[in-house]
Order: structure tokens, then C-alpha cells, then sequence
């Protein structure tokens, strides 16, 4: 491929979907004019590096797509760690696994509350305040790496092209439909939002002070989570893997659809098993002197029904969204043939 | 960062700063003669207004988004180009903005003589 096609084609992967073509060929134009004009002054064709100091002074398509997406923020300490491209990717996936822990929290914090039990709000916190910080941190990192990689200047220069050959397949490229085709980023937000949620899992399933708080002390999880744990843990690796497949081959999208299908159902027969387990968490001691624990842990049994019940609707809806896409996308690709 | 380097980076922020406004000036004033992106551009830094294409282009879209210019692809030496030109409601924005400059430039004249 040559640097100017290559160029345009990692710019198309950034540029707003209803922009996209205009903006490529109006592009693809002007970099052809450049070069033109620069051959007619000098008498000769350039050659691939001089074509590369020319892209490389119109900046990284990162750079560019910038200047064409609404700007809905960036983050920056000193120098920018975000830029506007990637922002909202970052602002969903934050949100997403900073809610999800919020959640949790705040559903275990409200049953300490319905069972009585002492609450010391300092410690409960700086819980919070510290698992929000490592999610903050770990989001921010990936991003700002993703940040980093997508603006380093790297043009595959793999064969050499006549320049008329070379615009007419950029037109080809920049007209040819790209609404079925999955998003590398929301392929990547996918795969840093499981990451971080995964490592979140693991470090509760280590720790169980990070989500009993105080009550680790009293409380543990029941044995239904033993059981349930190596099943999640595999529908979490495969939604790493399908975002790591979709990044690579973002056209894939009847595997996409197909996965998420999978990965629903998975996951609603976990939420069967715990359903039909009643008990989720257990006192750590079983003495009668302990029936703070008991009781606490009766209340937790009490009203966990109602979240995994919120959860299977969840996820059912979902798995209906995703039978629908597929049967849409599965049409649209064989009527496409 | 050195203080030599400070004084740089807020001097160049400053004139960005600068720039921007009379940018969308000098593209309007530019394009009352039809002209596609890559002449522009050349017109533009012919006459000192040096302006990259990555601050042009998204320019002449949020112009034109707003009602100032006009555009359609046609084809020019073998190849399909975007020619953009002034709309009525943009040379009518123009006029008014040239009479601003103007009043800008000569109160400026002023008190920069002191």
C-alpha cells in the first residue's frame, strides 16, 4: 500500500460516519494537488519519502480528524494525554466501569443500612474513593497508550502504484458504503471496559474487603460463586478476544453479532445459577455469638433476588437487541453479496 | 520548560489567537472568485496567510454549514474537485465584517501610535 492510500485509510477509521467519504475525497484531492504541484515544480515524480514529509507536515490522521470531529472534550496534564477523537470512547468506557462499581457499591452500602448494621462512612468512603482512583487510573493509562499509538506517524509502503491508479483507488475506497463495519474504537472501548472489569473481578474475588467493606470481617461469598466464577471469567476473556478480533477485522460483524449472542445467553444461565442458589453470602463464623453476621447476611440473601432479577431483564432485552442486529446484519450481507 | 521557551509558546498562542479571526476573513474575502480547496490554500499563502490544511478544510465545512459559502464537486484538469464560492448570505456577512476591520484597524492604528 502505498503511504498516501495508507494514510487516507487510517484517517477514514477516525472521521465522523456521515462526513466520511466528503472529507476523504476532498482530501485525497489536496494531497494530489501537493504533490502534483511539487513534481511539476521539480521536473520528476516523487518518491515515497518525499510523499511521507508531505503527509508527515499535514500531521497524524489523528491530528486531522481532530479538526473535523465536535469537539465533546480532551484530557490533558500539561501535554494532551486525550485527544477530541478519542475522548468520548473514554468518557463511555469510564463511565461505564466507574457505574458499575458505584452500583455494586452503593447496593451493599444501602443493604448495610437495612440491616442495621453500623456503618462507619470514613472507611465505606475511601473504599469507594479508592477503587474509583485505580479504575480512573488504569481507563486514563490505556487510553492515553491508545492516544499515543494511533498519532505515531507509521504509512505502510508495501508496492508502488501509478498516481492515476493510486487516486482512482482512493475514490473507489473513500465511496465504497462503511456503515456495516464495526468501529475500531468501540472495539477498543469494549476491550479496555472488560479489562478493567475483569481485573476489577478479580481483585473483589481476592479481596473481598474491596466490596463487604468493614463486613468482610462478618460476611464472605457463598459457594454458588465458586461455581459461577471460572464461566464468568471465560465469557469475560471471550469478550476481550471479539473486541481484539473486531479491532483487527472490524468487517466481521455476523461474528460480532454472533459472540454477543453467545455471550447473553452465557451469561443469563449464569444469572439462572445464582437465582436458583437463594444463598449468596454467608457468615464467616456460624456461632451464635455472631448473629450481627447472621442477620446481615439473611438481609443480603433477602434482597439480592431483586438485583439479579434487574439484571436477567437486562440482559434478555439485550440478547433480544442482539438477535434482532444479527438477523438485520445477516439479510444485509447476503443481500450485499 | 525554560522561561526563553514560555515566552515562545505564549507568543505563538497569541498569535493563533490572532490568526483565527482574520482567517475567516481573509478565506471569505478570498473565495468571492470560485476556487477548490488546494488553490485557495496557495492563494492564501501566496499573499502571506500561510493556513494548514487541517485547520482550512474544517474551516470551509463550518462556513459552508453556516450559510457563508457554497460548494459542489465538478471536474477540473481530469479530476473531480470541490469548488467553493461565496454565498449571497456570506457576501453580504463579508461586507459587514470588512466595515468591522476597518474600524478595528484604524482604532488600533491609533493606539498603538499612542
Amino acid at each position: 500500500m502505498q503511504p498516501v492510500e495508507s494514510y487516507l485509510n487510517n484517517l477514514a477509521k477516525l472521521l465522523p460516519a456521515d462526513q466520511r467519504d466528503d472529507i476523504l475525497r476532498e482530501l485525497s484531492e489536496d494531497i494530489n494537488s501537493e504533490i502534483e504541484d511539487k513534481e511539476s515544480q521539480l521536473g520528476r515524480t516523487l518518491g515515497e519519502a518525499e510523499k511521507l514529509e508531505i503527509l508527515k507536515r499535514r500531521g497524524t490522521p489523528l491530528q486531522v480528524a481532530a479538526g473535523y470531529t465536535q469537539n465533546k472534550g480532551t484530557l490533558a496534564f500539561g501535554p494532551q494525554l486525550i485527544g477530541p477523537v478519542l475522548f468520548p470512547f473514554y468518557a463511555r468506557v469510564l463511565l461505564f466501569n466507574v457505574g458499575l462499581t458505584l452500583l455494586v457499591l452503593g447496593s451493599v452500602f444501602a443493604v448495610f443500612v437495612l440491616s442495621g448494621q453500623a456503618i462507619h462512612v470514613k472507611e465505606f468512603l475511601s473504599n469507594v474513593i479508592f477503587q474509583i482512583f485505580i479504575q480512573l487510573v488504569a481507563v486514563t493509562v490505556i487510553f492515553a497508550l491508545v492516544e499515543r499509538h494511533l498519532n505515531s506517524h507509521s504509512y505502510s509502503k508495501k508496492r508502488a502504484k501509478t498516481q492515476d491508479d493510486l487516486v482512482k483507488q482512493i475514490v473507489e475506497e473513500a465511496v465504497k458504503p462503511r456503515k456495516h463495519e464495526i468501529s475500531r474504537f468501540d472495539s477498543i472501548a469494549v476491550l479496555i471496559a472488560s479489562a478493567v472489569a475483569l481485573l476489577w473481578m478479580q481483585s473483589l474475588w481476592v479481596k473481598p474487603v474491596l466490596f463487604f467493606g468493614p463486613a468482610a470481617s462478618l460476611i464472605t461469598f457463598a459457594p454458588v460463586w465458586q461455581m459461577i466464577y471460572s464461566p464468568t471469567l471465560f465469557l469475560m476473556l471471550m469478550a476481550i478476544v471479539r473486541a481484539c478480533i473486531n479491532i483487527a477485522q472490524p468487517n466481521w460483524i455476523r461474528f460480532r453479532d454472533c459472540v454477543a449472542v453467545f455471550l447473553n445467553v452465557g451469561g443469563l444461565a449464569i444469572l439462572y445459577v445464582l437465582l436458583q442458589a437463594r444463598i449468596w453470602v454467608v457468615p464467616i463464623s456460624s456461632s451464635a455469638a455472631n448473629s450481627g453476621a447472621q442477620h446481615l447476611a439473611s438481609v443480603i440473601n433477602q434482597w439480592a433476588p431483586f438485583g439479579l432479577w434487574i439484571a436477567a431483564a437486562i440482559t434478555l432485552v439485550q440478547t433480544v437487541h442482539d438477535l434482532v442486529r444479527l438477523y438485520k446484519n445477516w439479510r444485509w450481507g447476503s443481500s450485499n453479496k | 520548560m525554560t522561561p526563553s521557551q514560555d515566552n515562545h509558546n505564549l507568543f505563538e498562542n497569541l498569535k493563533l489567537e490572532l490568526r483565527r479571526g482574520s482567517l475567516v476573513l481573509a478565506v471569505l474575502s478570498c473565495l468571492r472568485s470560485e476556487q477548490y480547496g488546494y488553490t485557495l490554500r496557495k492563494a492564501l499563502s501566496d499573499r502571506g496567510m500561510e493556513i494548514e490544511e487541517g485547520t482550512l478544510y474544517p474551516l470551509l465545512r463550518r462556513l459552508e454549514t453556516q450559510g457563508l459559502l457554497l460548494s459542489e464537486w465538478r471536474e477540473a484538469d481530469k479530476r473531480n474537485k470541490r469548488f467553493y464560492r461565496l454565498s449571497p448570505l456570506g457576501a453580504e456577512v463579508l461586507e459587514k465584517l470588512l466595515a468591522e476591520w476597518s474600524s478595528i484597524d484604524a482604532a488600533l492604528k491609533e493606539i498603538v501610535k499612542g
